[in-house]
């Protein structure tokens, strides 16, 4: 049976629901070792699944030119995506305070030490996320090394666009923001995969492609 | 002069012409803003594209490409009265916004967006006057038609006039 590859705004329901679960335990999973690393609570918000148009998605992240800090992961193997952990000053400040006793008022004022803070922080939460999916889905995936950078955060998500923009005139994000001693915090763990890897992924799923 | 008329704003994939003011396109990571001008009539495109070559079938999204992005925007400026051997380009964008290495690893869209607008340009004959491509920051590109100055600013970096 040829199977019909689904773009990003085809999907059903009840795959929307599936991978806003996966959503959930990912963020869920990057949430409490988050929770470990800066010794108090963190939980998720409600997680969302996402699918926009370019200029709706920056309009969604809050505007095209705010400064922001992300680290990227790239996932290969039976899977093929890219994983973004966009780091607003508020997220930065709330782990520079707990690991190490500091604070920054602008980014500019970061060193290596915190650059290196946060993108192992990134790279935490990134990596717990996609082990809980590939354990859910059963598939094996590949993570390439964390990068960092502070610019503007349209340039920051119009990398998944760019990367996929050859399939798909859609961004889809699948993420949550954190709430850390009751206290919302904006820091957003999104995942992008590609659409043939969407396909592969809700199949393994065991969701019904029709 | 006072000018206190907002500039116009262009998005990802998209395009717009204005004649006299200016016009801006914000966060231009490996995105490249091509901006097109007839000096004569001060008429000026500014289209912002992400991939360097347009292979979809049905072509539903001609902007959103380096090759079809910068012919449809001449074409739509020579129906506003712009003759093609007057007009000029400047460019910017093209960036690295992430190192990534090892498997999984991101091909370099922005270097591949620059060389496909020098090669669509050169193609179409158009004079590409200035750019400011490459590297690895965010660039937000604005265009003065009444001067036909582009102005890019970048985080951390000073305000660039090309």
């Amino acid at each position: 049976m040829a199977m019909k590859v689904k773009n990003y705004d085809e999907l059903s329901d009840i795959e929307i629901d599936t991978l806003r679960e996966i959503g959930s335990i990912g963020t869920g999973n990057a949430a409490t070792s988050l929770s470990q690393m800066l010794g108090c609570e963190v939980r998720i918000t409600l997680p969302e699944v996402r699918i926009m148009g370019y200029n709706e998605a920056i309009d969604w992240i809050g505007g095209p030119e705010a400064i922001t800090a992300g680290v990227l992961v790239g996932i290969s193997g039976e899977i093929n995506g890219i994983m973004l952990s966009v780091q607003p000053l508020e997220f930065v400040n709330l782990i520079m305070s707990h690991m190490l006793d500091k604070e920054l008022t602008s980014y500019e004022q970061m060193e290596d030490l915190e650059r290196s803070a946060l993108i192992e922080i990134g790279n935490i939460m990134i990596s717990t996320f996609i082990n809980a999916l590939s354990g859910l889905a059963g598939i094996s995936v590949e993570l390439s090394v964390p990068s960092m950078t502070v610019d503007m955060q349209g340039a920051i998500l119009a990398v998944p666009m760019a990367e996929y923009g050859g399939q798909t005139d859609y961004l889809m994000t699948i993420g949550s923001n954190f709430m850390i001693n009751n206290h919302k915090v904006p820091c957003r763990l999104l995942l992008s995969p590609d659409v043939r890897s969407l396909n592969y992924l809700l199949r393994k799923l065991g969701v019904e492609n029709d | 002069m006072i000018n206190g008329s907002k500039p116009v704003v262009v998005g990802i994939a998209d395009m717009k012409i204005i004649s006299g003011g200016k016009i801006i396109t914000y966060a231009l990571g490996s995105c490249i803003g091509i901006c097109l001008y007839d000096p004569k009539l001060k008429l000026a495109a500014l289209v912002h594209i992400m991939l360097p070559l347009n292979m979809e079938t049905g072509r539903k999204n001609p902007l959103k490409y380096a090759d079809t992005g910068i012919r449809e925007t001449l074409k739509a400026m020579q129906l506003k009265g712009a003759m093609k051997s007057r007009i000029t380009a400047k460019a910017a964008g093209g960036a690295k916004m992430f190192e990534v290495s090892g498997k999984g690893s991101l091909g370099n869209i922005g270097q591949r967006n620059i060389e496909s607008v020098h090669a669509v340009l050169k193609m179409e004959g158009i004079r590409l006057l200035a750019e400011d491509v490459g590297g690895s920051v965010a660039r937000t590109l604005t265009f003065d038609a009444d001067t036909g100055q582009a102005i890019i600013q970048s985080y951390g970096k000073p305000v660039k006039t090309i």
